[in-house]
């Protein structure tokens, strides 16, 4: 039995609410039969993203995919997403064919009373999480299939897994990488921009994983400090965060196939940060003249100290050098009176390889 | 490997539904459940802020269009006739009924309707 405007009107009078203050146009709210099947998992409520949404719009569907021991995911047709259940306190319901005040202000005409029917409420809805690549499953694939060299018959399979670099030792991350992760992980979750990163909610949401004064101490290392509105954010140094997820990725591998590390590389950075092979100046060294190219870690701090000992080594590493690829591994052996070129010529024998003029040593390396 | 599509639950525009949230828990008052019971009416004040006659409550709201718009999707099970575009039968699909992009949330403690004034009819 529907409910006539005199009996709404009553209510009103009842509730001591002015009717001349309300607008003429009320919703008389009634429970549809199927309302209560959250529950039995009828039907549910997924939160979505701007993107996401413009591409049910236009007719794209989604997938959701997972093993049973797995975390389940939900894939669009470019992105990947980690699907988990929130649970709220409140009640949600969903009704069709409510109107909100400005609709009803744009209408015309003004009917008195629209009996809306709620379709369904719960109390959790499905939420979307971005999947940043899972490090550890990583290693793990990588671990099954060892790189053997380049006329491996698993080279030439196709069908294999895509990464190969020589061979994986597990090695603890720094503290610091871990803070790192923690906080771009974060920064992924919670779609910010990486030049935007609120200091107070960064202590809130990992001052349960971290003493906060450690997160704040990664911040500074990786960001610039400013205040907005009275609201302290950080802008994260790109560079600086590229270079030291390089580190990370290359800090357990001898090498790393170049193309495949690229990809990695650009995938495990935080949105929207570009990465770049000159970053990662006096870090890694990239053989281009190796089939396939590979790239290794190579950090002139791991290197002797004083010039001979220094040449030596990189000598011994590699047979000829261009000036572009040593350079940052000398640099900081330039004094008051020394350039580079200085130290090349000292140090080194320079001669043309194909155009280019590489640098070699002077005398045979025992 | 489980894999379960979700999509337009039929060509052309998806509707929009509001969201209406409310604190606490519903129940039905008697052991028939909730279907067809009336929850209560809706107003607007002129300005636009949302008022909810619960049985004795008064609730003041407020109207948020979402960042993140909200999917409804409905469960639909196989039958005999599902197949998709590449004749394999189809497996539980959720169906996107609608989308939500405006919410109604009235969080503000509930005011108890005094009722020692007969009503007038």
């Amino acid at each position: 039995m529907k409910r006539t405007r005199e009996e709404v009107d009553a209510t009103l009078l009842i509730a001591k609410l002015n009717a001349a203050e309300l607008m003429p146009t009320v919703h008389c709210l009634s429970f549809g039969p199927g309302a209560s099947g959250a529950a039995a998992g009828d039907f549910c409520l997924l939160e979505l993203e701007p993107t996401l949404c413009q591409q049910l719009e236009d007719g794209h569907r989604l997938v959701i995919r997972g093993d049973k021991d797995e975390q389940a995911v939900l894939c669009s047709k470019d992105k990947t997403y980690d699907l988990k259940i929130a649970d709220t306190s409140n009640m949600l319901l969903f009704i069709p064919g409510c109107k909100t005040p400005d609709q009803l202000k744009k209408e015309e005409a003004h009917c008195n009373i629209i009996h809306t029917e709620i379709f369904g409420f719960s109390n959790n809805y499905w939420e979307l999480r971005r999947c940043r690549p899972k490090l550890k499953k990583l290693k793990k694939l990588l671990m099954e299939n060892p790189y053997e060299g380049p006329d491996s018959q698993r080279e030439k399979d196709s069908h294999c897994s895509k990464l190969r670099p020589c061979y994986w030792r597990i090695l603890e991350f720094d503290y610091e990488m871990k803070l790192l992760n923690h906080v771009t992980q974060l920064v992924d979750s919670e779609s910010w921009s990486f030049r935007k990163v609120p200091l107070n909610t960064c202590l809130q949401e990992l001052g349960p994983l971290e003493p906060e004064e450690m997160i704040e101490h990664c911040l500074k290392c990786y960001g610039k400090k400013y205040v907005d509105e009275g609201e302290v954010y950080f802008e994260l140094d790109a560079d600086k965060i590229c270079r030291a997820t390089a580190h990370m990725l290359l800090q357990n591998a001898v090498k790393f196939n170049l193309a495949e590390f690229q990809e990695v590389w650009q995938q495990s950075v935080p949105e929207g940060m570009i990465t770049s092979l000159d970053q990662l100046k006096g870090l890694a060294l990239v053989d281009r003249h190796s089939r396939p190219e590979i790239i290794f870690l190579l950090k002139v701090d791991d290197l002797p100290e004083d010039n001979q000992g220094r040449f030596n080594s990189l000598f011994s590493l590699r047979e000829k050098w261009t000036e572009e690829d040593i350079a940052p591994y000398i640099e900081d052996l330039c004094g008051e009176k020394q350039t580079i070129g200085a130290l090349l010529t000292k140090y080194s024998h320079s001669s043309m390889q194909n155009g280019v003029k590489v640098y070699n040593s002077r005398r045979p390396i025992s | 490997m489980v894999q379960i599509v979700i999509s337009s639950a039929r060509a052309g525009g998806l509707a929009e539904w509001v969201l209406m949230e409310l604190q606490g828990e519903i129940e039905a008052r008697y052991s028939t459940g909730l279907a067809g019971n009336l929850l209560g009416d809706l107003h607007y004040t002129t300005e636009g802020i949302p008022v909810l006659i619960v049985g004795h409550h008064i609730l003041y709201g407020k109207i948020i269009h979402l960042e993140k718009p909200f999917a409804v999707l409905v469960k639909h099970t196989p039958g005999d006739q599902d197949c998709d575009e590449l004749r394999h039968e189809t497996g539980t699909r959720y169906l996107v009924t609608a989308l939500i992009k405006d919410k109604i949330l009235f969080k503000i403690r509930p005011k108890p309707i005094i009722t020692n004034v007969p009503k007038k009819v």
